[in-house]
C-alpha cells in the first residue's frame, strides 16, 4: 500500500501522523482516500470549487505530479507520495501601472507657459481656460493637455515617451487639485481681487515647475499622506522605495 | 499563543528583510511548541522565488525550501513552526492574498519595512475555518 507524507502544519488533522497509508490507483483516488480518512484536511488541500489549492504540491517519488499527469498519474504500491506546501504571500497593493511621465511633463509645461502668458497679458480668461482644461483632464482620468502630446508632439518625435511603473491616480488627483486652485484664482481675478488671484495662479505655476524641474509632485504627496491616514478613495501607496511625491526610479 | 524569539535570531530576521527591500523577503521559523506557546530557536532566511517583476508585493518559497526546513528541524530536534515575510511600505497585516495561500497551525510573522528599515512586526495564525487570522503575541527575548 502506498503511503503519503503529511507536512507539519497538517499533522494535527492526521492525529499527529507524518505518514498515512492510502489506497487508490491514481493520485486523484489516493488524495480522495486520504481526505476520506481525515476529512479535516479537505478545506486546506482543496478550494471551495474542489480544485487542488495553488500552493499545495503533491510529489510522487520526488517529482511534482503537475509535471506528470496530474490527478490521473498512476500510483503503485511501492510509491511514496508527499504533500509539500509552497509558502507564499504578499501585500494587497495592486501591481503598479505604467505611467508616461513625458505626457505629465508636457501637461505641466503647458500649465506653466499659459499661466505666465495670462499674467503678462493680464488675461484672467486664459487662466480660467487652463483650469477648465485641467478639470476636463481630471474628469477623463488623463492629463488635460494630453492631446497636444499624443496627437502632435509624440508622433513628430519631438519628445520621447518616458514610461515607468507608477500609480496614475495621484497625478490625476494633483491635476484636479491644481485645477481647483487655478479656478479660484481666476474667479478672484474676475471679481477684481487681483493680488489673491495672481497669487493663486503663481502658486499653481510654482508647484507645476517644482514637478517639471524638480521631479516632486506636491499634489501626489498630499494624495499619499491621505492614503497613510486611510482616507477613503486614496487606495494607492507610494511605489516601493519612493519618497511620497517623488518621481519613481525607472 | 505567545511567540518568543531570541534577540540574535530576531536581528538576523530583520537584516534579511531589510536587505530584500524594496522586494519582499521571507524565511522559515524553527523551534519548540507546547500548550503555552512557542519558542523560536532558529531563523532560516530564504530566497524569494516569486517569478517575474512583482517581488515587491509577492513572495513564494519553493516546495524544496519547505522540505529543507522540515529536514533541518528534524536534524536539530526542533519543529517547523512558521514563516516570516515582509510587506515593503505596507502594514504588518495579512492581505487577502496571504489568507488564500496560508497554512493552518503555522505562524506568520509579517514585518513592515518602511523606506528600507524594519518598523513593525506582528504575528498571525490562520483560523481553522480559514475565515481570518488571530493575532499572536510576539516577544523578543534578550540573550
Amino acid at each position: 500500500m502506498p503511503s503519503i507524507r503529511i507536512p507539519t502544519p497538517l499533522r494535527p488533522y492526521t492525529n499527529g501522523q507524518s505518514e498515512v497509508a492510502i489506497n487508490g490507483g491514481t493520485i486523484g483516488a489516493a488524495l480522495a482516500d486520504l481526505t476520506a480518512q481525515h476529512p479535516a484536511l479537505k478545506p486546506h488541500l482543496y478550494t471551495e470549487g474542489g480544485e487542488l489549492r495553488a500552493f499545495v504540491n503533491v510529489f510522487l517519488n520526488d517529482e511534482d505530479v503537475r509535471h506528470l499527469q496530474g490527478a490521473e498519474t498512476a500510483v503503485n504500491d511501492t510509491d511514496r507520495l508527499m504533500i509539500v506546501p509552497s509558502i507564499a504571500g504578499g501585500n494587497t497593493s495592486a501591481p503598479l501601472q505604467k505611467v508616461d511621465h513625458t505626457a505629465l511633463r508636457v501637461n505641466q509645461a503647458c500649465i506653466i507657459g499659459l499661466s505666465i502668458v495670462a499674467f503678462i497679458f493680464n488675461a484672467p480668461w486664459l487662466a480660467a481656460l487652463v483650469a477648465v482644461v485641467m478639470a476636463y483632464g481630471t474628469a477623463r482620468q488623463q492629463p488635460g493637455f494630453r492631446a497636444l502630446y499624443s496627437g502632435f508632439l509624440k508622433p513628430r518625435g519631438w519628445v520621447q515617451p518616458d514610461v515607468i511603473p507608477d500609480n496614475p491616480e495621484p497625478h490625476i488627483f494633483a491635476q484636479g487639485f491644481g485645477a481647483v486652485v487655478l479656478a479660484i484664482g481666476a474667479a478672484a481675478l474676475l471679481a477684481g481681487v487681483s493680488t489673491l488671484g495672481w497669487g493663486l495662479v503663481w502658486l499653481v505655476v510654482a508647484l507645476a515647475a517644482l514637478n517639471l524641474f524638480g521631479g516632486f509632485c506636491a499634489g501626489c504627496a498630499v494624495y499619499y499622506w491621505l492614503n497613510r491616514l486611510k482616507a477613503p478613495g486614496f487606495a494607492k501607496a507610494p511605489p516601493p522605495g519612493t519618497f511620497p511625491g517623488m518621481r519613481p526610479k525607472a | 499563543m505567545n511567540l518568543v524569539i531570541p534577540l540574535d535570531a530576531w536581528r538576523l530576521l530583520e537584516a534579511h528583510l531589510e536587505a530584500a527591500y524594496p522586494n519582499e523577503g521571507a524565511g522559515l521559523l524553527l523551534g519548540h511548541a507546547n500548550g503555552q506557546g512557542m519558542q523560536i530557536e532558529l531563523v532560516l532566511p530564504l530566497e524569494n522565488r516569486w517569478q517575474g517583476e512583482e517581488q515587491y508585493h509577492r513572495f513564494v518559497l519553493r516546495p524544496q525550501d519547505f522540505v529543507f526546513g522540515e529536514a533541518e528541524a528534524e536534524k536539530r530536534g526542533l519543529q517547523l513552526l512558521g514563516c516570516f515575510h515582509s510587506h515593503p511600505d505596507h502594514p504588518a497585516e495579512p492581505s487577502e492574498f496571504d489568507r488564500d495561500a496560508a497554512w493552518p497551525n503555522f505562524t506568520y510573522i509579517i514585518t513592515t519595512v518602511a523606506q528600507g528599515r524594519v518598523t513593525r512586526s506582528r504575528s498571525w495564525r490562520l483560523k481553522e475555518d480559514r475565515s481570518g487570522y488571530t493575532e499572536e503575541k510576539l516577544l523578543i527575548s534578550e540573550g
